[in-house]
C-alpha cells in the first residue's frame, strides 16, 4: 500500500535514520515544535566554517524526523553560511513531497535548529 | 442515522465528515448560527447604550442570556454570570481580578496534574508573582486524581483549588462534590474553581449542589459559538474580585484623577462584550435543554463503551484513561516501533478518511510528561452528532495508517 505523503523516502528515513546518534564535543542547539512540543536536538561539527559532522536527537512524527534526517544529509559537508540561506521549500523537495501548512512546522523544524547555531 | 446530526448544518456540507473533536470544540448546531443570525439582521446595536428600541432589543436579549445560564447552572441570579472570551479568558479573570487581590505571599494555591495549561498557567504565574506556592494534587495510575493524600496537600494555608470537572486527555470525571467536602472539612475557607469546559456539554451542573466558588466553561464546546464563555461566582467571591481590565461599560463615574465602579457582573466586561456570541450561547443552552440529559448521558456512555472496545481490538493501541466514571474523551498511543506519531496518525485519517482527531499534547504537557508521552497522543472525542459507523471508520482508518507504515517491512 502507497500513500501519497508516506511515501517509501520518508519512511525508510523515519525508520532507518542514517544521521542519528549523539555527536561527542560538537555543538549542541535545541528547538521545540510549538504545535505538537517534538523536541529536537542537532549536534554539529564545524570546521572552517564547513559543517563537518552532524547528529541529531529527538523522537516524534515520521515526518519531523524523516525530514531532519534527510536534512543533516544534505548539509554535512556544506558551508554554515550557506545552510543558514536554505529554504524550507529546499527540505520538501528532497523529501519530494508537498506538505500542509501544519506538517511544515514538523519538516522545517530541524532547519531552525541549523540557523540557531552562531 | 443519528437522531441529532440533522440539527448541525455542517453535516450538509460534509455529509462524509466523521468529526471525533469535540473536545477542542464542538460543532455548531443550526439554531445557535440562526439565533446569532437573527442579531445581526434584526438587531445589531451595542447593548447599555442607545436609547432606541434596537439597542434595548439587543441588551434585553444579552441580558436575558445572563438569566438563562445561571439557571443552567442551577443558580438563582444572574448578576453571578460574568460573560468571558471563554474558559481561558475566566480563569484568567479569576487570578487578575481575584488572586491578585487575596492571594499573598505564602499563601499556597492547590491544582491537579491533570489540568489544562488554561487552568495551570494563570496559577503559576500569579504563584510568580505573590511568591505563593503552587502545588498539584497528583494523578494515580489509574488515571484518577490521588485523593488517598488530600491531607498532605491541603492545609491552613490554601486559599484557592483549581481543578477540572473532566479531563480533557484522560476524559475521567472527577468526583467534584466528594473532593470539595473533603478540602473543606480539611480547611473550610478554601475557594474552589471548577474548570467546567469539558463537562457542561456532557452532563447536567449544579454549581450550588456542588458547592464550588468560581465555575468556568465555553461557549464553542457545548455546541455553541467560539469567543464565548462563563464565569459564574457565587455572590461573596465577586465581592472580592476588583475589576482588571479597564474601559467602556464598566464604570459608574471617571473624573481626570480616578475611576469608580459598580457593583455586579458589568465590571468584569469592559468594552463591547461579544453580544452576537451570547445570543449564540443562548440558543445552545436551548438546544440542549430542548433535550433529555438522560439520553444524552446514555447515548454517550454507549459510544464511548463501543469506541474503547473497537480501538482495544487493534493490538498496537494503548489508551491512557479510566475504564470507568469517564466521558467520550479518549487518547492513545501506537506501541511499538515504527508506527505513526501522533501527528502523522492525525494527518492520514484526515487525508484520507475525513476523519478528523486531534494529535499533540492538548494542552497539558505535564501530564504527558508524566506518563512519558513526550511525543503526544491521538486523542478522540465523542459529541452529540457521532454514533458507531463514525467509530468504525475511525478503526479502519487506524488500520490503513498501520499498514502504510509496515508496508516497507511486509514487501
Amino acid at each position: 500500500m502507497v500513500d501519497d505523503l508516506y511515501r517509501e523516502i520518508i519512511l525508510e528515513h523515519y525508520k532507518n535514520p542514517e544521521n542519528m546518534g549523539v555527536l561527542e564535543g560538537g555543538i549542541e542547539m535545541e528547538e521545540v515544535n510549538a504545535l505538537c512540543g517534538d523536541k529536537l536536538k542537532i549536534g554539529v561539527k564545524i570546521k572552517n566554517g564547513i559543517i563537518k559532522e552532524a547528529k541529531f536527537r529527538g523522537g516524534g512524527c515520521a515526518i519531523s524526523m524523516a525530514a531532519v534526517d534527510i536534512l543533516l544529509g544534505m548539509v554535512i559537508g556544506k558551508k554554515l553560511s550557506e545552510v543558514k540561506k536554505m529554504s524550507g521549500h529546499e527540505i520538501e523537495e528532497a523529501m519530494g513531497v508537498e506538505l500542509t501548512s501544519s506538517r511544515k512546522k514538523c519538516a522545517y523544524l530541524g532547519l531552525e535548529v541549523l540557523k540557531k547555531i552562531k | 442515522m443519528n437522531k441529532y446530526k440533522k440539527y448541525f448544518p455542517i453535516f450538509e456540507n460534509n455529509p462524509e465528515l466523521v468529526y471525533l473533536d469535540s473536545g477542542a470544540t464542538a460543532l455548531k448546531a443550526g439554531i445557535v448560527l440562526d439565533r446569532m443570525n437573527g442579531y445581526y439582521t434584526e438587531f445589531s446595536a451595542n447593548i447599555n447604550r442607545g436609547l432606541y428600541p434596537m439597542s434595548e432589543k439587543a441588551t434585553e436579549e444579552y441580558e436575558e442570556v445572563r438569566k438563562k445560564v445561571a439557571k443552567f447552572l442551577g443558580a438563582e441570579h444572574g448578576s453571578e454570570i460574568i460573560f468571558t472570551g471563554g474558559a481561558t479568558a475566566g480563569v484568567n479573570l479569576v487570578a487578575r481580578s481575584w488572586g491578585e487581590e487575596n492571594i499573598e505571599e505564602e499563601d499556597e494555591i492547590v491544582i491537579t496534574e491533570m489540568e489544562h495549561h488554561s487552568n495551570l498557567v494563570p496559577w503559576q504565574e500569579l504563584a510568580k508573582r505573590k511568591k505563593a506556592v503552587l502545588k498539584f494534587i497528583e494523578v494515580d495510575e489509574t488515571y484518577k486524581l490521588d485523593l488517598e493524600n488530600l491531607e498532605k496537600i491541603i492545609n491552613s494555608k490554601t486559599k484557592i483549588l483549581a481543578l477540572t470537572q473532566v479531563s480533557n486527555v484522560l476524559g475521567t470525571i472527577n468526583p467534584i462534590k466528594e473532593i470539595i467536602k473533603k478540602v473543606k472539612a480539611i480547611n473550610s475557607k478554601v475557594v474552589v474553581l471548577v474548570d467546567g469546559a469539558q463537562a457542561v456539554a456532557h452532563m447536567p451542573v449544579n454549581v450550588i449542589d456542588l458547592d464550588v466558588d468560581f465555575y468556568v466553561f465555553s461557549g464553542h464546546k457545548m455546541y455553541g459559538p467560539t469567543g464565548v464563555g462563563v464565569l459564574w461566582t457565587k455572590a461573596q467571591r465577586q465581592l472580592e474580585m476588583r475589576p482588571s481590565i479597564f474601559g467602556g461599560g464598566m464604570i459608574k463615574e471617571v473624573t481626570k484623577e480616578m475611576t469608580t465602579y459598580p457593583l455586579g457582573p458589568e465590571a468584569f466586561e469592559a468594552g463591547t462584550p461579544p453580544i452576537a456570541q451570547v445570543v449564540g450561547l443562548g440558543a445552545a443552552i436551548d438546544f440542549l435543554e430542548s433535550m433529555s440529559w438522560k439520553e444524552i448521558l446514555e447515548n454517550e456512555d454507549e459510544l464511548t463503551k463501543y469506541t474503547l472496545k473497537s480501538l482495544e481490538k487493534i493490538p498496537e493501541i494503548k489508551i491512557f484513561g479510566p475504564i470507568s466514571e469517564r466521558v467520550g474523551v479518549i487518547s492513545m498511543v501506537l506501541t511499538g516501533k515504527n508506527r505513526p506519531g501522533a501527528h502523522d496518525l492525525g494527518d492520514i485519517l484526515g487525508r484520507k478518511f475525513n476523519v478528523c482527531i486531534r494529535s499533540g499534547h492538548h494542552c497539558a504537557m505535564p501530564l504527558h510528561h508524566k506518563f512519558d508521552l513526550d511525543y503526544g497522543t491521538s486523542r478522540v472525542s465523542l459529541g452529540i452528532y457521532n454514533e458507531k459507523k463514525d467509530i468504525d471508520k475511525l478503526i479502519e482508518a487506524i488500520k490503513y495508517a498501520l499498514d502504510i507504515f509496515n508496508c516497507i517491512e511486509n514487501g
